[in-house]
This record gives structure tokens, C-alpha cells and sequence, in this order.
């Protein structure tokens, strides 16, 4: 397939060779010129500008950090929207709000283009090696066209519907349900030594019980016993960049979610408290802060 | 071993036919005779009286649904804390208050007798083949001396440290943490119906991922599947679990924000009749918080 990719984060790297290496034309672009440099040398095409990536492409990926970095690309001028060619794909993957994927859509359904959410579950080692979960939706057609293209890059598909937005309600959703398992984790660890116990016990405990296998558990758990906060896989700062996003998909929604707006009070303390680079397994000592053992 | 079981119900019966199975030396008694029936044909000993079953015990052992129960049986006229030997171990393998286990402790250790606590994780088939995870605490030579006890009910003994009320802490936090991972996914499952998504897919999202465990992938079917009619563990008795564990949190001082959203959720689900059905009715109720039923 003809391919454009814009968007060279440490996500977007991996899936992005991911495509190349599956045979497809790819055609790159980032605006940081460095994040492109490697891509050269296994033979991409390094675009100028969003408007050079979308020439002749049937499908143009994006893997954007910010929803206001989706929005510049889309709707400046030279954008995704004046530039795909009729009837192409803009394939949004990065983790956006509501709002953005239904204004993504409306617009390019009126360029006469097509709009598909594909959020991914994983971490970049993942993207690296074709691991990751992905969670398309939007309209079918356009969905089975990019077949080879998810095929490359993912271990599993999790088909989420016609409706893009869909797909981005899923992926706000399981974030939502790790953050609260990170506050409650942090509540419960707190709980147990205002009663003097080892918290390891408690980890004992839940990674052998009820919550063996789930990586949610086993992984925040641990950092939080051996409060290795510094070591940082998600930081307090993204996770608050999520959860702004998922507090406005609910509010879209009309779906009240208390334990959530837990999560949001902790992840908004633990910045005010410094911790904002830290993992967000901090949250634990935010908690424990707000019980008075820190 | 000479042992002495109060509280035939369900884990209780269970747990007590593991002991007798290990060969060790039963005596039992329940309020409802007919309870003690089974282990009565089995080779258990059937005492007419708490006093009874505590006669020459080394171990007594009670099992019981709530602090009521556990505060009759000991501190009643002709109960444990009347008729254990001294030195004798009383070992509570009930889900009990923090408060209730440390008021008992004391008047056990005021009588020169010794309380442990030992909770249990797991359900009533899983004590009947010795599968229970055991979080054991109390003073280190009654733990020892309870050892090939724990080793014939469970298939894990978590030591959780010297004073009782640390194994409590730690059954609730567990508790806890289920009842926040349900109130979670309930939120997640409203959030995604009301953007059009068939739960199913969520539901595969969450167990293929990052909750791959049996927290979720349990309660989670329940609510795919909205069969809250198959209880495991009913709303009442969550709501009561969360009950201890707010006052647990209360008494040492932890504000617990997740726990008040979804004991607030349990409360919600009683109050629209759901009391007996599974607490995994949690996620209707937050779905009628939404505008979805």
C-alpha cells in the first residue's frame, strides 16, 4: 500500500517500521528532522511537509501526542484535510479526545476523505515488534483496506464498530480502569501500614490471587513496594493528559465516574507536590501523603 | 491436634472436613445442629454447647459472618474466652472488624489465652479441597503451633505479622481492591455503551491486556453478561465488607476516596433492590447513574 506516517515518537517509530518492513511504500514525516533520519536510510521517502506525506497516499497514519498536534496537522493550511487525496484514509492512532475524532471526522467526510480511529494498546517495545493491541472502528470498507496494514503492526484487532469514536471511547475506557486501579492499589497499600504490615505482603497477596496475570497489578505494585518512582514508564503528566480526556468523554456522555475523578484529585496532588515526572505509581505516595505517613 | 470448630456454614463446614480428613482430634458445634451432621458422620465429635467444643482444645477455631456472632460467642457467659484452656489459641477465620479483633485480643490475653487471626481467600469448593490462600497473624508461637492446620485447609499461608488485626488489614485491603476494580469496570462498561461499543469488546480490551486476572475477567463476564442473578457474593455482603473497611480506615486515619464512590454504588444497588443479586449489580447501577436502564 501506499503509505504516509506522520508522527516519529517512540510509538510512531516502531510501528512505523513495522510498515516498511511489511513491503509497503512508505512516505515519512515529523517536525523534528532527526526523528526521520533512520527512516531515510531504510529506504522511506522523508516528506517535506503534511502536504508532501499525503500526496498519492491511500492511507496517511498519524500517531500525535497532543490532540492539539492532530488538530495543526488536519486542519492547517497544507493540512491532512486540504491535501489527502479523495477517498484516502486518515488513520488516527494516537489517544484522542472525543471532540477531536468527531471534528476529524466531519471534516474529512466533507473533503470527501475518510476518517478511521485505530488507538493501540502497548508499550513502544511492542509497536517494535508487530505486538501491540489495536482497537479499530469506522466504516467498514475503509477498515478492510487497512487489513495489511494492521496485520503488520499488531498482535490483536479488537473491532470496536462503524463509528470512530468508538474506538477512542475503548481506549479512554481501559485507561480509566488503570488509573483506578493505580488509586485504589495506592489506598490499599496505605490502608495496611497505617496497621503496621509489610506492604509486600499485600502484594503477595493480590499477584497471587485475584489479580494474577494482570500486568496493571503486578507491575504498579511493584514499583509502589519498592517505591521506584523515578524508573518511569507512563509519567503523572501523561496520565493527567488522559484523564482530562476521558473526564471530557464522559462528560460528552453524561456518564458520571466518581472512582475516576478519585484518580484525577491524586494525579492533580502528586503535581502539586513535585511529582509530576514520576511514574504514576506515585500516586501510592500521594495517598499515603493525604493519610499522613509521608 | 486437639481442635474445637464454631460455625458450620458453608467455609466453615469445609474447612473443619479438612481438619478431620489430616487426622487431627474434632469437636464441633453450631448453632443449627443439623449443620454439624456431615462431620458428625464423618468421625467429628458434636458438642451440645460453645463450652463443649472448647473443653481440652488446644485450637479453637471460629468461623463466623460477623463481629455480632464473634462477640456472643467468646464473651457470653460459658464462651471461648470462659472455657478455652490458658495458653490455649482462639484462631478466627472470619472476615471480622480490626476493631472487634483488637478489643478480643485483649480480653484473650487479659484470661492468659491467645487470639490469632486467620482469614481466608476463596470460596467454599476451594476450602473444601484445600485450595484457600491463608493470611495468618498473631503472636509467632501460636502461628507455629497452628502450622499443620493452615497446611491441610490452604494451599498459601500469607504471614501478615505478629499483632492479629495485620491479617485483617490485609483481607480488607484485598477486598477493597476488588470492589474498586468492579466499581472501575462498571464506570468503563457506561463510559463505552454510551459511545455505541457492545460491551464484549471492551471486555476482551481489558482481560486480554492489562487485567488479565480473575478480578476482572469474572466480574467483568457478569456484566457482558449482566447475570446478576448467579450470586457468588451478594451486594448485602460487599456492602458490609465496605463497612469494615471504612471503619478500619477510620480507625488509623487513611482517607480512602475510592472506597466511598463505590460503598456509595453498593448503597445505591440496595436501595434499588439489588441487595441479594450479585455485587457486580454495581455496574447497573452506575449504568442507571447514566441514563442507560
Amino acid at each position: 500500500m501506499n503509505v504516509g506516517f506522520i508522527g516519529l515518537g517512540r510509538m510512531g517509530k516502531g510501528m512505523a517500521s513495522r510498515i516498511l518492513s511489511g513491503g509497503h511504500d512508505l512516505v515519512v514525516y515529523d517536525v523534528v528532522p532527526q526523528a526521520t533520519a533512520e527512516f531515510a536510510q531504510s529506504g522511506a521517502r522523508v516528506a517535506s511537509s503534511v502536504a508532501d506525506v499525503c500526496k498519492d497516499r491511500e492511507v496517511v497514519i498519524t500517531m500525535l501526542a497532543e490532540d492539539f498536534a492532530v488538530h495543526e496537522v488536519a486542519f492547517g493550511s497544507g493540512g491532512m484535510c486540504a491535501s489527502l487525496p479523495p477517498g484516502a484514509i486518515h488513520m488516527a492512532m494516537g489517544t484522542y479526545g472525543i471532540a477531536t475524532i468527531r471534528a476529524l471526522e466531519t471534516a474529512h467526510a466533507g473533503a470527501n476523505q475518510i476518517l478511521l480511529a485505530v488507538p493501540v494498546l502497548g508499550r513502544p517495545d511492542l509497536a517494535a515488534t508487530g505486538q501491540l493491541g489495536i482497537v479499530p472502528a469506522g466504516p467498514e470498507e475503509a477498515l478492510k483496506r487497512c487489513e495489511p496494514l494492521f496485520q503488520v503492526i499488531a498482535r490483536r484487532v479488537f473491532h470496536a464498530g462503524p463509528k470512530p469514536e468508538s474506538a477512542s471511547a475503548i481506549k479512554l475506557a481501559n485507561n480509566a480502569v488503570l488509573g483506578c486501579a493505580i488509586t485504589a492499589m495506592g489506598e490499599a497499600f496505605s490502608l495496611i501500614r497505617k496497621y503496621g504490615v509489610e506492604p509486600q505482603v499485600l502484594y503477595d497477596v493480590m499477584s497471587e490471587g485475584l489479580f494474577a496475570g494482570a500486568p496493571a497489578y503486578v507491575g504498579y505494585g511493584k514499583t509502589m513496594v519498592d517505591e521506584t518512582y523515578d524508573k518511569v514508564g507512563s509519567p503523572v503528566t501523561i496520565g493527567l493528559k488522559d484523564a482530562n480526556l476521558i473526564a471530557a468523554a464522559a462528560n460528552i456522555a453524561r456518564v458520571p465516574m466518581p472512582s475516576h475523578d478519585v484518580y484525577i484529585e491524586r494525579l492533580l496532588g502528586a503535581m502539586a507536590n513535585g511529582d509530576g515526572d514520576r511514574d504514576q505509581a506515585v500516586l501510592a505516595r500521594e495517598q499515603a501523603r493525604a493519610s499522613g505517613l509521608e | 491436634m486437639k481442635v474445637g470448630f464454631v460455625g458450620l456454614g458453608r467455609m466453615g463446614q469445609a474447612i473443619a472436613g479438612r481438619i478431620l480428613g489430616a487426622g487431627h482430634d474434632l469437636v464441633v458445634f453450631n448453632r443449627t445442629a443439623e449443620k454439624a451432621s456431615e462431620l458428625a458422620k464423618a468421625g467429628a465429635r458434636v458438642a451440645s454447647s460453645v463450652a463443649g467444643a472448647c473443653e481440652g482444645r488446644e485450637v479453637v477455631i471460629t468461623m463466623l459472618t460477623d463481629d455480632a456472632a464473634l462477640r456472643e460467642v467468646t464473651l457470653n457467659p460459658g464462651g471461648l474466652r470462659d472455657s478455652i484452656s490458658a495458653g490455649a489459641i482462639h484462631l478466627t477465620m472470619g472476615t471480622h472488624s480490626a476493631g472487634a479483633i483488637q478489643e478480643l485480643a485483649a480480653v484473650h490475653a487479659r484470661a492468659n489465652q491467645v487470639l490469632a487471626a486467620a482469614p481466608v481467600l476463596g470460596r467454599p469448593d476451594m476450602a473444601a479441597s484445600g485450595q484457600l490462600g491463608i493470611v495468618a497473624a498473631g503472636p509467632a508461637d501460636a502461628l507455629q503451633k497452628c502450622e499443620p492446620l493452615f497446611q491441610v485447609m490452604g494451599r498459601r499461608t500469607f504471614h501478615a505479622g505478629a499483632k492479629p488485626e495485620h491479617s485483617i488489614a490485609i483481607k480488607l485491603a484485598n477486598n477493597f481492591l476488588l470492589g474498586c476494580a468492579i466499581g472501575s469496570m462498571a464506570e468503563g462498561f457506561s463510559l463505552v455503551r454510551k459511545y455505541g461499543v457492545v460491551p464484549q469488546v471492551f471486555y476482551e480490551v481489558m482481560t486480554e491486556s492489562l487485567f488479565a486476572a480473575p478480578a476482572y475477567k469474572v466480574y467483568g463476564k457478569i456484566m457482558v453478561d449482566e447475570s446478576y442473578d448467579k450470586v457468588g457474593f451478594t451486594t448485602l455482603l460487599g456492602l458490609k465488607d465496605f463497612n469494615l473497611i471504612m471503619a478500619a480506615a477510620d480507625m488509623a486515619r487513611v482517607p480512602l476516596p475510592s472506597g466511598n464512590a463505590f460503598r456509595d454504588r453498593l448503597l445505591g444497588a440496595v436501595a434499588h433492590g439489588n441487595g441479594e443479586k450479585d455485587w457486580s449489580v454495581a455496574a447497573r447501577e452506575q449504568a442507571r447513574a447514566s441514563g442507560l436502564e
